[in-house]
C-alpha cells in the first residue's frame, strides 16, 4: 500500500495509449512524484497523442506540445519565463520519447544541459518511433526488427548509451528507471525534483505494440530487462558518483529476447553475441561504479 | 474595431476538458475481475483448512484470528499441528521455489499461543436447534462431530467408555509426540462449545437402541482399537502383545517391563511409536517390516528419529512362526525380496524361500487395527441410507439416523481424516434435519474445497469462503518475481540423549518471530492480500480504491483489458477472461 500523497492521480482515464502501454505507466508514476507544480514540455512522441486531441488533456498539469527537435530549448524558455515571473516552485519537465531524445532532439538537449538549465529531462524509452509506425531509432537495440529494419536487415548497430552521453555533460543528476520498479522510479523522480540544474531520467517503458508482446507482458518484460542487465538501474551524480541501485540476478538475456516478437528472427549465435555485449556493458558500468569487474 | 486595435496577444489553443469522455473500455476484448481462488494446500487438507488465509493472518501477527480460522474447519489444531501427516506441505506451490511452508509448525504455534493465553474463540454459531445428537466415542471423529454439531446449533452428548476422553489421541499416541495437556485444552474447548462428554459410559449394542430412541441421531465414532493378530503359529498371549494395548498401558501409567530386545512387527506410525516407547522404558527395540524403509507408511521423519534413538530397522522380513526358547522366544522370519510393483506404487514383496530366526524377549504387533466390536462397523449391503466419502448414514423407516464415521469407515485412516468424517457427519445430519435425506449429497457437494473431497464448514455456514472459485492455483500461476528466497524454518528439537530417557515432547516451542517469518513465506495462493499491484500498474487508472484502500474495483468504462493487473498479481487473485460478445 502506498503512502497517501502517492494515491493522488495526475493522469486521467480515457487516454488513447495502447492497451498495456508502458509510457502511460511511466507518466503515472512520474507525476505521482512531481505533483501539481509541474509544467510538461512534450515534443513529438507517443505522448503527443496519448495526452489527447484538442480540447482534451489526459493530464492534470499544464502541457506544452512542442516541435520534435525542441524539447531542450522549449523547456529552457519556459524556465526562463517562470523565473521572470518569480515562480521558483514550479518544475519544468521535458517529457520526450527516445526519438526526440536520442536522435532528433539531441542537439537541443545537449545544449540545454551544457548550460545546466534548471529542468528535468525525462526520456521514456520504447526503443523506436512507435507513434509513427515502429521506425528504428538510435535507441533501438541490436537485433531488433522494426519497419525500417525488416526481415534480414534487422538492426545491426548497438543502442546508443544515452545516460553516459548525458553523464559526459557532468550534469547534477542522471539516472535510469523502469516501469517495473515503481518505488525506485518514484524515488528517483522525487530526488530529481529536489535538486537544481539539469537532471536527466531515462525510463524504460515497454511497448506491447512495437515489441510484438502481449499487452499483459509489458511490466514483466521491463523487469526482465533489469534482471538480465540489459537495462541496469543506476544513478550518477555530478557526472562522477555512480550508484547501482539493483544487483540483478543475472538471468540470461536469451529469456528476455525469446519472449518478444521483434527478436524472433535471432539465432542462437546472435543471442550469444548479444549476451557478450550485455556482459561487456555491465562490466564497464561496474568499473565506473567502483564495484570491480 | 479595426485590426490594428486587437492587442498583439499570443493566440494559443488551450485544452479545457479531460480525456474521461473517451470510454476506452469499448476497446476491451479481455476482461479482468477480482476472484479469490483455492490454494492447493487447502484442497489437500482432509479438514479443508483455509491455510492460505491462516498464513496471511499469522504473518500479520493476527494469531487469534488465524487460530479461529482453523477452528472453523478443525477443532484440534494443537493435535494436528503435531501429529497430522500434513499433505498440505506436499502440494505447496512454494515447494519448487525453495521449500514448502512449514504449515504444521505454524498451526502448532497458533494452538499453543491460544492455549498459553487461554484464548476463547469467537465463532459464528447457527441458532439453537431442538434436536440432540448422541456421539459414541470421544476420539478425533467423535470430538469433531460434537464440535461441528455445536457450531450448527445442536446439543451433543458424547459417550466415552474410558475414564478420559480423546480416544486414540490419548491412548494410542505417545506423550512425546502429543502431550496430554495439549489434548486436555482441546477437549475442554470442545466441551465449552456445548458438547457434554460422559466419561466412563460405555455403549453396548443393546444400549445403542436406547440411544437411538432418546436422541434425534447417533454418531458412531468407535475407532479401531484392537490390533490385528499375526495369524502365525506360536502366537500365544505370553509371547505376543497387541501394540495398541501396550501403548494404552504406558499412557495409563502402567508400563509393562521392557528389558531386553523387543520385536515390533509392522511399518506404520504405531510400530515406530511402540519401538520408541520401548527405548524410553529402557529396552531395546527392533522394527521388523516385510517391505523396505521407503515403503513404510510411517512418517519418514519419525523413522529417522527412531533410528537416531537406537531403534533397529530390519527390512524385508515377514514373521512365520514363534517358538519358546527358554524364557525367551525365537521369532522365525521369512526373507522377502522385491519383485515388480504393487498397485499403490510400492515394491511388491515375495518370499525368497529363506528363513532366519531372531531371539527376542517379546513381540509387539502393529500390523493394522480392527474394530473392537462388529457393530462398530457399518452393516454391509445396501440398506436405506447413504454412503458418503467419510461416513455412512443408516436410517431405516421411521428410525432416527445412525451415522458411522471415523476409521471404521474412512479409506485412509488417520487423525485428520477422522476429523473430516466428524465434520461431514455434522453437515449431513444438519441437512437431513432441515431438508431431508435427499438433499444431503447435493448440499455437501456445494461445500467442497476446490473440487476435492475436503469439505468446508465456513462454506456450509455461508461464510465469505463460499465466494471463492474452486480453481486450485497452480505453481505457474504465481508471479514469483514478487517473492524472495527464504529458508524454511527449522523445528528445534530435544537432543537424542534428552529424548531417550523421558516422554517429554520432542519438538520445542518456536518463537513468535520465527512463526511470523514462516507464515510470511506463504504465497497466499489465490487470495488477495491488498498488495495493490493491480492498482499500481494499471496504465489506464482504471482500478479504483475505496477510502480504506481495502476495496478495489475495476472501472470497466476505461479498462482496456490489457491484463497487467492479472499478470502482475503475485498470487492469482485476478482472473482474465474473454469479453462476452456485445
Amino acid at each position: 500500500m502506498q503512502p497517501d500523497g502517492r494515491s493522488r492521480e495526475w493522469m486521467c482515464s480515457g487516454h488513447v495509449g495502447c492497451a498495456g502501454c508502458g509510457a502511460a505507466v511511466a507518466m503515472r508514476f512520474f507525476l505521482k512524484a512531481m505533483g501539481e507544480k509541474t509544467i510538461l514540455v512534450v515534443p513529438a512522441c507517443c505522448w503527443s497523442v496519448i495526452a489527447g486531441p484538442y480540447p482534451q488533456s489526459a493530464l492534470k498539469v499544464p502541457v506544452i506540445h512542442a516541435a520534435f527537435e525542441t524539447g531542450g530549448a522549449t523547456a529552457s524558455g519556459v524556465r526562463a519565463a517562470l523565473d521572470m515571473r518569480g515562480d521558483t516552485e514550479t518544475t519544468v519537465v521535458t517529457w520526450a520519447g527516445d526519438g526526440g531524445t536520442f536522435d532528433i532532439g539531441f542537439q537541443a538537449l545537449s545544449g540545454a544541459v551544457e548550460r545546466n538549465e534548471n529542468f528535468i529531462y525525462v526520456c521514456y524509452d520504447n526503443e523506436a518511433y512507435m507513434n509513427t509506425g515502429i521506425q528504428r531509432s538510435s535507441s533501438t537495440p541490436y537485433g531488433a526488427w522494426t519497419t525500417t529494419t525488416p526481415g534480414r536487415d534487422w538492426k545491426k548497430m548497438r543502442k546508443k548509451n544515452i545516460v553516459e552521453a548525458l553523464v559526459a555533460h557532468r550534469i547534477p543528476y542522471a539516472a535510469t528507471a523502469s516501469i517495473a520498479y515503481p518505488e525506485d522510479l518514484i524515488r528517483k523522480a522525487e530526488k530529481a525534483r529536489s535538486m537544481k540544474g539539469s537532471r536527466f531520467l531515462h525510463i524504460f517503458a515497454s511497448c506491447p505494440t512495437g515489441w510484438r508482446i502481449p499487452s499483459e507482458m509489458s511490466v514483466k518484460i521491463a523487469r526482465m530487462a533489469v534482471q538480465t542487465n540489459i537495462f541496469p538501474l543506476y544513478e550518477v551524480e555530478d557526472g562522477v558518483r555512480y550508484t547501482i541501485n539493483y544487483r540483478p540476478k543475472e538471468y540470461l538475456v536469451r529469456e528476455y529476447f525469446r519472449l518478444q516478437g521483434r527478436f524472433r528472427h535471432l539465432k542462437e549465435e546472435d543471442l550469444d553475441q548479444i549476451q557478450g555485449m550485455v556482459d561487456e556493458d555491465w562490466r564497464l558500468l561496474l568499473r565506473k561504479a567502483g564495484g570491480g569487474a | 474595431m479595426t485590426a490594428e486595435m486587437i492587442p498583439r496577444a499570443l493566440i494559443m489553443p488551450r485544452t479545457h476538458e479531460t480525456t474521461e469522455s473517451n470510454k476506452t473500455g469499448s476497446w476491451r476484448f479481455l476482461r479482468p475481475r477480482y476472484e479469490n481462488k483455492t490454494s492447493p494446500c487447502s484442497a489437500a487438507c482432509p479438514a479443508g483448512e483455509d491455510i492460505a488465509m491462516i498464513e496471511m493472518l499469522a504473518g500479520r501477527g493476527l494469531f487469534k484470528e488465524a487460530w479461529e480460522t482453523i477452528l472453523l474447519e478443525n477443532p484440534l489444531p494443537g493435535t494436528c499441528g503435531r501429529v497430522c501427516f500434513h499433505p498440505c506441505e506436499g502440494v505447496c506451490n512454494r515447494k519448487d521455489f525453495d521449500a514448502s511452508v512449514a504449515v504444521h509448525d505454524v498451526e502448532r504455534f497458533l494452538a499453543d499461543v491460544a492455549a498459553r493465553n487461554d484464548l476463547k474463540p469467537v465463532l459464528e454459531k447457527l441458532p439453537r436447534r431442538p434436536h440432540r445428537v448422541a456421539v459414541v466415542g470421544s476420539g478425533p471423529a467423535g470430538l469433531s462431530a460434537a464440535w461441528f454439531l455445536g457450531l450448527l446449533g445442536y446439543g451433543c452428548d458424547v459417550y466415552e467408555a474410558l475414564p478420559e476422553a480423546g480416544g486414540v489421541l490419548r491412548w494410542g499416541i505417545p506423550e512425546y509426540r502429543l502431550p496430554s495437556p495439549v489434548l486436555n485444552v482441546e477437549i475442554a474447548r470442545i466441551e465449552s462449545g456445548g458438547a457434554r462428554i460422559l466419561r466412563g459410559r460405555p455403549v453396548t449394542m443393546e444400549s445403542l437402541d436406547g440411544l437411538r430412541k432418546d436422541y434425534s441421531a447417533v454418531f458412531l465414532g468407535c475407532g479401531l482399537s484392537r490390533g490385528a493378530p499375526l495369524r502365525i503359529s506360536g502366537e500365544v498371549p505370553d509371547a505376543v502383545t497387541d501394540g495398541l494395548v501396550f501403548l494404552r498401558n504406558v499412557r495409563g501409567g502402567q508400563p509393562p517391563p521392557c528389558d531386553g530386545l523387543s520385536a515390533v512387527i509392522g511399518g506404520g506410525n504405531t510400530a515406530v511409536d511402540i519401538a520408541r516407547t520401548v527405548v524410553r522404558l529402557g529396552g531395546k527395540a527392533a522394527i521388523l517390516y516385510r517391505r523396505r524403509r521407503e515403503d513404510m507408511p510411517a512418517f519418514q521423519d519419525e523413522v529417522s528419529m527412531a533410528l537416531e534413538e537406537g531403534v533397529e530397522l530390519h527390512q524385508l522380513l515377514a514373521p512365520e512362526a514363534i517358538r519358546p526358547l527358554g524364557r525367551r522366544y525365537g521369532l522365525v522370519l521369512k526373507r522377502m525380496r522385491v519383485e515388480g510393483r504393487d498397485r499403490d506404487g510400492r515394491g511388491r514383496v515375495v518370499p525368497t524361500g529363506e528363513t532366519t530366526e531372531m531371539e527376542v524377549e517379546r513381540v509387539f504387533t502393529a500390523t493394522g487395527a480392527e474394530a473392537a466390536q462388529p457393530w462398530h462397523r457399518p452393516p454391509s449391503g445396501r440398506g436405506s441410507g447413504i454412503s458418503l466419502s467419510h461416513c455412512v448414514i443408516v436410517s431405516e423407516d421411521g428410525a432416527n439416523p445412525l451415522v458411522y464415521g471415523g476409521d471404521p469407515v474412512n479409506e485412509t485412516k488417520n487423525v485428520t481424516q477422522a476429523i473430516a468424517s466428524g465434520k461431514q457427519a455434522a453437515m449431513a445430519l444438519d441437512t437431513f434435519f432441515q431438508e431431508g435425506m435427499e438433499a444431503v449429497e447435493a448440499r455437501l457437494a456445494e461445500c467442497r474445497v476446490g473440487n476435492g473431497p475436503a469439505l468446508s464448514m465456513e462454506i456450509y455456514m455461508g461464510g465469505p469462503r463460499r465466494l471463492r472459485s474452486s480453481h486450485v492455483v497452480q505453481p505457474g500461476e504465481i508471479n514469483t518475481d514478487y517473492f524472495r528466497f527464504g529458508a524454511r524454518m527449522t523445528q528445534p528439537r530435544l537432543l537424542v540423549e534428552e529424548r531417550i530417557d523421558s516422554f517429554d515432547e520432542i519438538d520445542l516451542r518456536v518463537s513468535a518471530g520465527t512463526s511470523i517469518r514462516e507464515a510470511e513465506r506463504c504465497f497466499n495462493c489465490g487470495l488477495c492480500n491488498q498488495c495493490d499491484n493491480c492498482y499500481v500498474f494499471c496504465p489506464d487508472v482504471a482500478v479504483r480504491r475505496g477510502r480504506d484502500m481495502n476495496d478495489r474495483r475495476i472501472d470497466y468504462d476505461y479498462c482496456k483489458g490489457c491484463g497487467l493487473c492479472a499478470a502482475e498479481c503475485p498470487r492469482n487473485a485476478v482472473t482474465l477472461e474473454k469479453e462476452d460478445a456485445p
